[in-house]
C-alpha cells in the first residue's frame, strides 16, 4: 500500500472530553497524540452487534487499524472473590455462569480440581457421561459463536442454522440434567444423576441429525463465498506470535501448534476414545472457524463412542465410593459407589473440607484451555482462593495483537473468529 | 422521578390517532443489541429458529436510535450501569425495558458481589424475567405481556402469587421463637497457607526438578503432583527463576496468581508458565512463587520475558494492588470499575447471607 502524502490542516481539533471522564485504560497522552497526527481514535462499543460487552480502542490510520487497545470488564462480576465465600460444592453453579453454553466443561475442571484434592477415584460410567456430556456442550458453545460470527458479518442464515441445531444440545442437557442450559450436573466424585438407554438413545440419534445437518451449514455459510472473503487471509497470526502471545485453544491449533488438552493430559475417558487433535497452518480467521467446524465432527464421533460404551456398562454407580463414604467392601467385591445423589447430597458434600495445598487442573473448554488452581487451608469449607483463568481472558491479547494492519471492517469479522465472549473471559 | 413507564402509555392512548400509536408500537417493539450478560444467549434463542419471537412484531436491532426496547439480559455491572443508561436516553420515546434474569433483580447468584448493581435503579422496567437464566417462552411472554400493557394502556402481572400465612408455615404464631440454622459456612480464623512437596511417581518430572535444582540453586524446586512442579523463591530471584525457565523452553503463562495471606502480612505471588514449543513440557505446568510485603506489594514485571503475562499482571493489580514494576499499564484500573479499590483482597468483606427471615427490606 502506498503511503498518501499527508496534507496539515490548520483546523484545531481538541480530544473529547470523555477520554477524561471515562477513565480509559488508555497509555497518557494516546488522544492528543492521535489527534495532532492524522490517526483517529475510534471507540466501539461498550453496546455493539456482538455477543456480551468490551469496549475496543481503535487507534485508525485512515482505515487501517494501527493499534487496539482494550478495555474489558463490563461483565466482570467478582466470581474469584464471590467464591472464596461459599462451600465448595456451592461454587458450582457460580464456575459455570461465565460462559453458560459450555457449563459442562467449566464445572468440570473445578469439580477435578477437587477431585484431585480429595484423591477420588471417579467410576468409569460416570467419566463416560461427563465426557459425552463435555462434548455436547462443545458442539453448542461452537455452533453459538458461529452464530455470532455471522451476526457480525450480517448473515442471518448463518445464524438461525447453528442455533436451530443448538436447539438439540439444550434438548439433551434438559433430558439429561434437567436444565437448558445451566446444567450444573458434575459434583465431585461424579455426576448427579444416572442417563437411562432412551435418553441414550436420543442423544444418539441427535448427534446424528447434527452430523446431517452441519454438512448443510457447512454449504450454506461456511464454504459461502462471502464468508471465504470476509474471513480468508484477514488477522493472521503466525505460528511464533500465536506462541508468544499465549494463545489457546482452538485459535492456538489454527495457528500449527498441536495443543489440546485433551490430548497432552488426558482427563476423564479422553484417554480411552479415539479421536483427531485438528490443526490448520493458516492462522487466519477463517482457518480460526475451520478449526472448530471441524471439531464438531470430532466430538461427534467421540459422543457416539460414549453412548457406545454407555450402552454396553451397567446402570448406576455414579458417585465414587471413596466420597459416599462406604465402608470396605467385602472380600472379592467392587467397591460401589451411589447411583444418585439424590438424598444424599447435603451429607456427602455439605462440609466438604479439602487438605491444605494448591490443586490446579486444566480442561479443554471449548474455546481453550481452562485453568483452575484451588487454595485450601485445610480448616475452612470454601476455597481460600480460586484462580479462573478462562480461555476468553487468554487469547485477549492475541486477538488485540492480530488486529494490528488490519481494515476497520474487519474488526467485527476478526471478533467473530475468536468467538469472543466477554462474560467468560471477564468472569 | 417522573413516571416514564406511565407517561408512554398516556402518549400512546392519547389523540385522535391512539389506536394508530397503539397498533404500530404494539407490533413494532425493536430490541437494540444489548446483550450484557449470560441471558443473552436464551435470547439468541428466543431470536433464533426455534422459537422465532420475530412472529410476535420484535426484532433484535443493532443501533438504539432505530429501537424502542431495551432487554436487559441479567447483571448489569458497575462498569456497564453507565452504558445502559446512555443506551437508554439516546432511544426515541416511547421505549420500554424488559428485564430477565435472577441477576437483573436482585442479584441472583452474584447478590453480593463487589461490581454490581440493580438495573431497576438504572432504568424503568416495565417487565421482569425471573430464571436462570429464563427460557425463551419466559421472554416471549414477558414481550406479549408488554404487547397487552401497550393495547390496554395498564399493566397487569402475568403470574397471580397466593398469599401465604409465613407465621403458620413457620410455626412462629404460637410465640414460640424460632432459631435461624447455623450458618454451614465455617472459614479458619487464621489459615495457614503451605505448599509441601509431594513424591509422586513421574520419572521426567523427577529429572527436571534435578535439572531445575542445579540451575536455580537459591531456589525451592518440589513436584506438587504429576505434572506440577513448584518453585519457590523470593522477589529478588523470581525474575531469574522465570529467566531460567524461559531458557528451558517454557514459552507462555498459563496464569498469575496473587494470594493473599493477611494474618502473615504478605501476598504470595505465584506464577504458572508451561510450553507449547517443546512436546515434553507441553502436559507441565511450572509454578514458582515469591513473598512480598503486603504494605508495599511490588515484584518485577514478566512482561519483557513472556508477553502473555500482561492482562493478567494488570488483572492482579486491580484484584490486590501488586505493582508489577516494569509492566507499562500500572496504575490504571483495567478490569474493575474506578470506585472499586482492591476487592480481592482479605480485609475487602462482602456482604454475608442473613438466614433469618426479616419483615421486609
Amino acid at each position: 500500500m502506498s503511503e498518501m502524502k499527508e496534507y496539515s490542516l490548520p483546523v484545531p481539533v481538541k480530544p473529547p472530553a470523555e477520554i477524561e471522564s471515562l477513565e480509559l485504560p488508555v497509555p497518557p497522552g494516546l488522544d492528543e497524540k492521535a489527534t495532532k497526527g492524522d490517526e483517529i481514535v475510534l471507540f466501539v462499543g461498550p453496546q455493539h452487534g456482538g455477543s456480551g460487552h468490551m469496549r475496543l480502542i481503535v487507534r485508525v490510520h485512515g482505515d487501517v487499524i494501527r493499534e487496539v487497545i482494550p478495555d474489558p470488564g463490563f461483565v466482570h462480576r467478582g466470581v474469584e472473590k464471590l467464591a472464596e465465600n461459599k462451600l465448595y460444592i456451592q461454587n458450582i453453579p457460580l464456575v459455570e455462569r461465565p460462559a453458560i453454553m459450555d457449563c459442562v466443561n467449566f464445572s468440570l475442571g473445578y469439580v477435578r480440581a477437587i477431585e484431585q484434592a480429595m484423591d477420588i477415584e471417579v467410576p468409569e460410567r460416570a467419566k463416560y457421561i461427563r465426557t459425552m456430556l463435555a462434548e455436547i456442550c462443545r458442539i453448542g458453545t461452537h455452533f453459538y459463536d458461529a452464530g455470532i460470527l455471522s451476526v457480525f458479518l450480517g448473515h442471518t442464515t448463518g445464524f438461525m442454522w447453528p442455533f436451530a441445531l443448538r436447539e438439540l444440545a439444550c434438548e439433551v442437557l434438559m433430558r439429561v440434567a434437567g436444565a437448558r442450559i445451566t446444567a450444573s450436573y458434575v459434583v465431585p466424585g461424579g455426576v448427579r444423576r444416572d442417563v437411562d438407554n432412551s435418553t441414550l438413545n436420543y442423544i444418539y440419534e441427535a448427534t446424528t441429525y447434527i452430523q446431517r445437518k452441519a454438512k448443510d451449514f457447512e454449504r450454506i455459510f461456511v464454504r459461502n463465498p462471502v464468508t471465504i472473503a470476509r474471513l480468508k487471509d484477514v488477522a493472521a497470526l503466525s505460528k511464533k506470535e500465536a506462541i508468544k502471545y499465549g494463545i489457546v485453544g482452538p485459535f492456538l491449533r489454527a495457528c500449527g501448534v498441536e495443543y489440546d488438552v485433551r490430548a497432552v493430559e488426558p482427563y476423564d475417558a479422553y484417554d480411552e476414545l479415539t479421536w483427531d487433535v485438528i490443526v490448520a497452518d493458516e492462522g487466519d480467521s477463517y482457518s480460526r472457524f475451520l478449526v472448530r467446524v471441524n471439531e464438531i465432527q470430532q466430538s461427534i464421533s467421540i459422543i457416539k463412542q460414549c453412548v457406545k460404551a454407555l450402552k454396553d456398562m451397567p446402570q448406576g454407580n455414579i458417585v465414587s465410593a471413596d466420597i459416599a463414604g462406604k465402608k470396605k467392601a467385602k472380600e472379592g467385591e467392587e467397591k460401589r459407589g451411589l447411583d444418585t445423589v439424590k438424598g444424599a447430597f447435603f451429607r456427602l458434600f455439605g462440609r466438604l473440607t479439602l487438605p491444605a495445598g494448591e490443586y490446579t487442573t486444566l480442561t479443554e473448554a471449548a474455546r481453550g484451555t481452562l485453568l483452575y488452581t484451588i487454595v485450601s487451608d485445610g480448616k475452612s469449607n470454601a476455597p481460600y482462593r480460586l484462580r479462573v483463568v478462562t480461555p476468553g481472558w487468554c487469547y485477549l491479547k492475541g486477538f488485540m495483537e492480530s488486529l494490528k494492519g488490519c481494515r476497520v471492517a474487519d474488526l467485527q469479522a476478526v471478533y467473530g473468529s475468536f468467538g469472543y465472549f466477554p462474560p467468560e473471559a471477564d468472569r | 422521578m417522573k413516571d416514564v413507564n406511565a407517561e408512554n402509555i398516556e402518549f400512546l392512548g392519547s389523540g385522535a390517532l391512539a389506536p394508530v400509536k397503539k397498533w404500530g408500537a404494539k407490533w413494532s417493539l425493536w430490541a437494540v443489541h444489548l446483550v450484557t450478560s449470560c441471558c443473552g444467549v436464551e435470547l439468541a434463542h428466543a431470536y433464533a429458529s426455534g422459537y422465532d419471537a420475530e412472529r410476535w412484531g420484535t426484532l433484535n436491532f443493532g443501533m438504539m436510535r432505530q429501537t424502542n426496547l431495551i432487554i436487559v439480559e441479567g447483571t448489569i455491572t458497575k462498569k456497564m450501569a453507565r452504558a445502559l443508561r446512555i443506551t437508554w436516553e439516546q432511544m426515541p420515546d416511547p421505549k420500554f425495558v424488559i428485564l430477565i434474569g435472577a441477576c437483573g433483580i436482585e442479584g441472583g447468584l452474584f447478590w453480593n458481589s463487589y461490581h454490581i448493581t440493580r438495573p431497576w435503579k438504572i432504568v424503568p422496567v416495565d417487565y421482569f424475567v425471573p430464571g436462570c437464566p429464563p427460557t425463551p417462552e419466559g421472554l416471549i411472554s414477558a414481550v406479549r405481556a408488554l404487547q397487552k400493557k401497550i393495547e390496554r394502556g395498564e399493566a397487569r402481572t402475568t403470574v397471580d402469587f397466593k398469599e401465604a400465612d409465613l407465621a403458620k408455615i413457620l410455626g412462629t404464631e404460637a410465640g414460640k421463637e424460632r432459631k435461624p440454622p447455623k450458618p454451614p459456612l465455617k472459614i479458619a480464623e487464621k489459615p495457614e497457607i503451605k505448599i509441601e512437596p509431594k513424591e509422586v511417581d513421574w520419572e521426567f518430572g523427577n529429572q527436571l526438578v534435578d535439572k531445575l535444582r542445579g540451575k536455580i540453586p537459591y531456589a525451592e524446586v518440589f513436584t506438587t503432583n504429576v505434572n506440577r512442579i513448584y518453585i519457590k523463591t523470593n522477589a529478588k530471584f523470581y525474575k531469574k527463576v522465570a529467566k531460567a525457565l524461559e531458557s528451558e523452553g517454557f514459552d507462555h503463562v498459563k496464569s498469575i496468581n496473587v494470594i493473599d495471606v493477611l494474618h502473615e502480612n504478605k501476598f504470595i505471588v505465584e506464577c504458572s508458565v508451561s510450553s507449547y514449543s517443546v512436546k515434553e513440557l507441553m502436559p507441565v505446568i511450572v509454578t514458582f512463587a515469591a513473598e512480598i510485603d503486603r504494605n508495599n506489594p511490588r515484584i518485577p514485571s514478566l512482561t519483557d520475558i513472556w508477553l502473555s503475562a500482561d492482562y493478567q499482571e494488570r488483572e492482579m493489580h486491580d484484584f490486590f494492588g501488586v505493582w508489577f514494576e516494569g509492566n507499562p499499564n500500572m496504575g490504571q484500573k483495567f478490569l474493575i470499575a474506578p470506585e472499586v479499590e482492591t476487592p480481592l483482597r482479605k480485609d475487602f468483606k462482602l456482604e454475608e447471607p442473613s438466614y433469618v427471615l426479616e419483615e421486609s427490606k
